[in-house]
């Protein structure tokens, strides 16, 4: 196995090494995202930028302090989603985290129930996604030697504006 | 590094059998034949070459339902399921048998949208009189996937009748968890009886799941039986401490139970 990770290694990540070139149909994974000065934090940074992995490459799941009956809990005591109608759907929220357990590069995408892009009321998004930023427990990915990035979302159903579940 | 090196191996799961491109070649269909050599050229799922890879494959042979259902895997494992579904939705279209129950599963597993998963499932079962098949992930025949969607709609006794039917099958083979789904919606409706023969059912057939532990402890719970309901809850907890418990890499199974759980039960005075 020893033998075969280098090689794996860099034939997954030879697309994330690539840079983005204006008019690439693709990004160098589904789901990259990159920097951006006008909405993110200049002081977050993966700590290696050009391989951040998914949450689900590790092996376990989600990995968060509490497990994730702690993200349930979280959003169940402090999203304050008042009834309204029509906001109902999937608002997903798609961020990294970094090799320091820290958080950034949070984007937001909604869904209606057929699957359409969907824009929820901005007071939905806002409080969702200041909670997202505010969760501090995420379990820093790491073998026996190193530490990594990687990709997380969460995924909120909402029916009427009231919190059904959280995926993944 | 080893183990994250084990788990990439296996990375491209939920990831399609690659067609056989020679039956294009029999065929005499030049175009789809070299489409389908294209799409079967593996790059790293999700990277930009496998995805233009799978483009080129659609360009040569727009019919080439692989291409497409291939293509839209990493969108739903990283949570654009709009993007997904247009993908999806195409090999559907192309080829209905052949995707309509993986559409349904994932729509079950990935999005918790139990009416369109519902409505996936059945429409197979009308195409076809044979097995409708298995969630992608191997663990679940289709109609017990459905099963739980009834569920998780609040048709609980629908669930039931289910499983209960799936199971009587002449040729089915229970899978891993459907004992334990069973045993779960027996001690939802108030069936203790039924949820302690169907639990222990599920620990004579897998006994390295936490959960059959800890839903046989809260049966017991309910009939005040607390010396059973502690011991039971203990084995919980040190099966669950033990790694044995229900895990799915993307997403938190139905039933699955947490450590919390597990604590809090203990930890709340009988």
């Amino acid at each position: 196995m020893k033998q075969i990770f280098p090689l794996l290694f860099l034939t997954i990540f030879h697309s994330c090494a690539q840079s983005v070139k204006e008019g690439d149909k693709y990004p160098p994974q589904v789901g990259d995202i990159s920097f951006d000065k006008n909405i993110d934090d200049p002081n977050f940074k993966p700590c290696d930028e050009s391989r951040v992995f998914q949450y689900y490459n590790f092996g376990k799941g989600l990995q968060y302090k509490g497990e994730k009956p702690a993200i349930d809990q979280y959003f169940k005591n402090k999203a304050r989603l008042s009834e309204r109608a029509g906001e109902s759907g999937f608002l997903t929220i798609r961020f990294i985290v970094n090799c320091e357990g820290k958080t950034g590069r949070f984007r937001v995408m909604g869904m209606d129930a057929q699957y359409q892009e969907k824009q929820f009321e901005k007071s939905v998004v806002d409080a969702l996604l200041f909670l997202t930023r505010q969760l501090d427990g995420w379990v820093v990915a790491h073998d026996d030697k190193n530490k990594f990035d990687y990709y997380q979302y969460l995924t909120f159903k909402l029916e009427d504006g009231k919190l059904i579940e959280i995926m993944p | 590094m080893t183990r994250v090196a084990w788990i990439l191996l296996f990375f491209p799961m939920y990831a399609f059998g690659q067609p056989n491109c020679n039956v294009y070649k029999m065929k005499g269909d030049s175009m789809c034949y070299h489409g389908c050599l294209a799409a079967n050229v593996d790059f790293p799922q999700g990277s930009r070459q496998s995805q233009l890879q799978f483009d080129k494959a659609i360009e040569l042979c727009p019919t080439l339902d692989y291409a497409y259902a291939e293509k839209a895997v990493p969108y739903l494992k990283r949570g654009d399921f709009v993007t997904w579904r247009k993908l999806i939705d195409k090999a559907v279209e192309l080829n209905p048998l052949g995707h309509l129950g993986y559409r349904g599963w994932c729509r079950f597993q990935f999005v918790r949208d139990y009416k369109g998963a519902i409505e996936d499932i059945e429409r197979l079962s009308s195409l076809t009189r044979f097995d409708i098949g298995y969630g992608a992930n191997s663990d679940y025949q289709l109609n017990v996937a459905r099963a739980l969607c009834y569920k998780a709609l609040g048709r609980k006794q629908q669930a039931i009748q289910i499983i209960e039917k799936q199971l009587s099958q002449k040729d089915y083979s229970p899978m891993t968890y459907d004992y334990l789904h069973l045993g779960v919606l027996k001690l939802e409706t108030g069936d203790d009886a039924g949820a302690i023969v169907y639990l222990k059912k599920s620990i004579a057939y897998n006994d390295y799941l936490a959960e059959n532990y800890y839903y046989l402890a809260l049966v017991y719970k309910r009939q005040r039986k607390m010396a059973e309901f502690k011991e039971q809850m203990e084995k919980a907890k040190a099966y669950y401490l033990k790694g044995y418990k229900r895990f799915d890499p993307y997403t938190s199974p139905i039933d699955k139970i947490y450590l919390s759980d597990i604590e809090r039960e203990l930890s709340t005075p009988q």
